[in-house]
């Protein structure tokens, strides 16, 4: 059973395109991963899963039911946490909770104190007095305090310092291993690598990927940054590791997206008197170029 | 059809304004109907006689009012206190409307397991029971100013209550026009701003359609010819008045809602 589904999804805002004919669908207790660059479609497809918005065309479906157009009882089984969290400045963290927890007849404060406690926020303060990864924590725990069947989350990381981030992934794996499904989107590919099932990818409000997280496109991909000492390297030289370029901002620095396994990468690099090396995953953009070059006919043509 | 969390929170959001709105009118009441007692022997009967009657009419004035306690303050300090409350009713209810536009709340309140509807029908509720106290309170000001300091043998409280209840409706049905308008703006100082211009407009229509005969029918666009308090005052009942106020009320919600229901709403 899909926990959602959406069949060629169109919305835009006047002229300007939000996202066009996005099909997707989402398995029951699965962590899917929704990943594109900023301004890609990503909020303004949750808004449209969750009823915010209405589609111009296509349509929504939670758990095989089509979305009823002004939401209602659906969003007891729905957890939900905005990219920006916005609260009232004159409530307190905890009048909030408890604003919220009066929606789904919460008894009790057991599993919210406890998320309180794992996300180390107070909260006694007024909302307008707490900082962004604040505002983001509260927002993440009114998203968890029911136990939502179905939890969509916008950039659930961004403003959340790295234990923090870090104990709400671990949250979330223990949440989905009890069978909540999990729909996020992120622009921080590690993010998705750690927990998702499947990914689908976004650009310019077009699908241009969907599949299990191993094959993620660019996911083989080695970021390698050196400087050899003495003379420079020829470009052949470094181009059998992969694409190379010298870095614009630090001469006779080099930057190769590398393919080749990670032992044959490491034995050729050892062939060179290296001043500085760094290896590391690709980022969202590099993915993306990757993705764009290998699809056929070129930049335009998405891949699938 | 309503739902009592989203009632009881707005009622607390709201208290503050409630509070300040209420001390304002309290001291309107206590300022112009604690003055009867100086105005009635100050010849302003004579004054005003001497003023062209579509003028003082326009402002609400006649010639009885000077002599008749009852008449003053539910013909003419009730008259100003429609004005402000009526203002006030429009602010808060266009701001229950705008406010989680404009804060971003809108998000967290629209993925709650509550459709549209019940959200603007628990606001309304809310509303319902923020312009009652407020009315009550001024209910009890007049009372206490007028019946036992002010004119205790001739201040009759029942006419008053007659006179307080048509302004009660007709400040709902001021909530009611908000409640359909609010979802078209996205900014509470917009909702704010046509509360303040609704709110004069509605007593300038009711002014012009007394002062001018041949503009007598803007009256009927306009709550205080609903509301009648003069006639109250005397003791009148006003069926037209105590029909159209509330329905307006309740058609403006139900407008409200449906338009919520319709609109994209995003932080």
């Amino acid at each position: 059973m899909y926990a959602v589904e959406t069949e060629q999804l169109t919305k835009y805002y006047g002229q300007n395109r939000g996202i066009a004919d996005l099909s997707m669908s989402v398995l029951d207790g699965e962590v899917f991963g929704f990943i594109g660059p900023n301004g890609a479609g990503k909020t303004t497809t949750i808004r449209l899963l969750l009823g915010l918005i209405k589609p111009n065309a296509g349509a929504v479906k939670m758990f095989g039911k089509e979305l009823p157009a002004a939401g209602g009882k659906f969003y007891r089984r729905v957890g939900y946490l905005p990219a920006e969290v916005n609260y009232y400045p004159e409530m307190s963290g905890r009048d909030l909770l408890e604003y919220s927890a009066g929606f789904y007849n919460i008894s009790s404060f057991q599993w919210v104190e406890e998320l309180v406690d794992r996300l180390q926020l107070d909260p006694d303060k007024k909302t307008r007095t707490y900082s962004h990864g604040n505002l983001k924590k509260l927002g993440i725990i009114q998203a968890l305090m029911h136990k939502p069947l179905l939890l969509i989350m916008d950039e659930p990381g961004t403003g959340l310092d790295p234990l923090i981030r870090q104990e709400l992934f671990k949250i979330l794996e223990e949440l989905n291993q009890r069978g909540t499904t999990i729909f996020f989107s992120t622009h921080v590919l590690e993010e998705v690598e750690r927990i998702c099932n499947r990914v689908a990818m976004i650009k310019d409000g077009r699908l241009i990927h969907i599949g299990p997280i191993e094959e993620l496109p660019g996911r083989d991909i080695r970021v390698v940054i050196l400087k050899v000492a003495g003379r420079q390297p020829s470009n052949v030289a470094l181009e059998r590791m992969g694409e190379a370029e010298e870095l614009p901002s630090k001469p006779g620095y080099y930057r190769v997206l590398s393919r080749l396994p990670v032992n044959e990468l490491v034995s050729y690099l050892s062939r060179f008197n290296l001043e500085y090396l760094r290896i590391t995953d690709p980022s969202l953009e590099e993915v993306f170029f990757d993705l764009y070059e290998a699809s056929p006919g070129g930049g335009d043509t998405p891949h699938v | 059809m309503f739902n009592g969390n989203i009632s009881a929170t707005e009622i607390s959001l709201n208290r503050r304004g409630l509070l300040i709105w209420t001390l304002v009118i309290i001291i309107v009441i206590l300022v112009y109907l604690g003055s009867f007692a100086f105005l009635e022997g100050a010849g302003l009967v004579e004054m005003i006689e001497g003023y062209p009657e579509a003028f003082t009419a326009g402002l609400g004035m006649t010639p009885e009012m000077f002599t008749d306690v009852n008449l003053y303050n539910g013909g003419l300090v009730l008259l100003y206190v429609l004005l402000l409350a009526s203002i006030y009713s429009m602010m808060l209810a266009g701001g229950m409307v705008t406010r989680d536009v404009e804060l971003g709340t809108i998000e967290f309140l629209y993925t709650r397991p509550v459709s549209r509807p019940v959200i603007l029908v628990s606001k309304a509720f809310a509303f319902l029971v923020l312009v009652s106290l407020l009315w009550i309170a001024a209910y009890l000001a007049s009372t206490v100013v007028g019946a036992f300091w002010v004119a205790p043998a001739l201040f009759d409280i029942y006419t008053q209550f007659s006179a307080h209840l048509m302004g009660y409706l007709a400040c709902l049905a001021a909530g009611g026009i908000a409640f359909a308008l609010a979802p078209l703006f996205n900014r509470s100082q917009a909702s704010t701003s046509l509360a303040i211009g609704l709110g004069f407009g509605f007593f300038l229509l009711n002014s012009l359609s007394v002062m001018y005969e041949q503009l007598e029918f803007l009256q009927y666009l306009s709550i205080h010819y609903y509301a009648n308090l003069p006639g109250a005052a005397a003791g009148e009942t006003f069926m037209t008045g105590m029909v159209v106020l509330p329905a307006l009320f309740l058609g403006g919600v139900a407008v409200g809602a449906v338009l919520i229901k319709k609109k994209d709403f995003t932080a």
